[in-house]
């Protein structure tokens, strides 16, 4: 049986959706893992860390929350869409950022957009959790 | 793991942009393997096509 139709045929609830999202909002993959979607959750775990990696590793940016910006607070937003990640960002970019160069602007947008697929995803374990999308990938 | 993203050149960083986002966009929006690694392809093409396309549209205004 695969993953998808075991998702369909069991019963979803507001509590297993709401973990699920908390979950793979927190750690990239972990609400698909506890829906038993082996696959997605290698996968989307795979993806949002070695995005959000590659771009602390290219000394992109980390926007903080309380800058006045409209911008800034929006790309704020878009990388604690990184759960976890974002809490561990100065940990894993000992070195900071260095927006000066082309590949640290990079790095900015890598881990921004890392942060938007994981909501992504977060979004996806959701409607999985409270059983209201099938396995052919339609919202009931 | 660092110093291989740090010396990412231009277009590699696209090209990883690039294959991580249409793998993900596959993943959460085909059902099927099969439609899923068409999708990633398709996917993976355009995001470089219409990179470079307008990378080099861009060109005559960066001399």
């Amino acid at each position: 049986m695969s993953e998808a139709v075991k998702v369909e045929q069991g019963t979803g609830s507001a509590a297993l959706g709401v973990s699920a999202a908390v979950a793979g909002w927190a750690v990239p993959g972990l609400g698909h893992l506890l829906l038993r979607q082996w696959t997605k959750a290698a996968v989307y775990f795979i993806g949002v860390v070695g995005l959000a990696w590659a771009g602390l590793a290219m000394r992109g940016g980390v926007f903080g929350g309380n800058s006045p910006d409209l911008f800034d607070r929006l790309g704020f937003f878009a990388d604690l869409g990184t759960g976890g990640l974002y809490f561990i960002a100065h940990i894993i970019q000992s070195a900071g950022p260095d927006v000066a160069h082309a590949s640290g602007d990079y790095g900015t947008r890598l881990f921004a957009t890392a942060g938007m697929l994981n909501l992504l995803t977060v979004l996806e374990a959701y409607e999985l959790g409270r059983g209201r999308k099938t396995a052919g990938g339609r919202i009931r | 793991m660092n110093a291989v993203f740090s010396g990412l050149t231009h277009f590699q960083a696209l090209a990883f942009f690039a294959l991580v986002v249409s793998v993900l966009f596959a993943f959460l929006s085909k059902p099927v393997a099969s439609e899923r690694w068409k999708y990633a392809l398709w996917s993976f093409l355009a995001f470089l096509v219409v990179a470079i396309g307008i990378g080099w549209l861009m060109y005559p205004f960066s001399q």
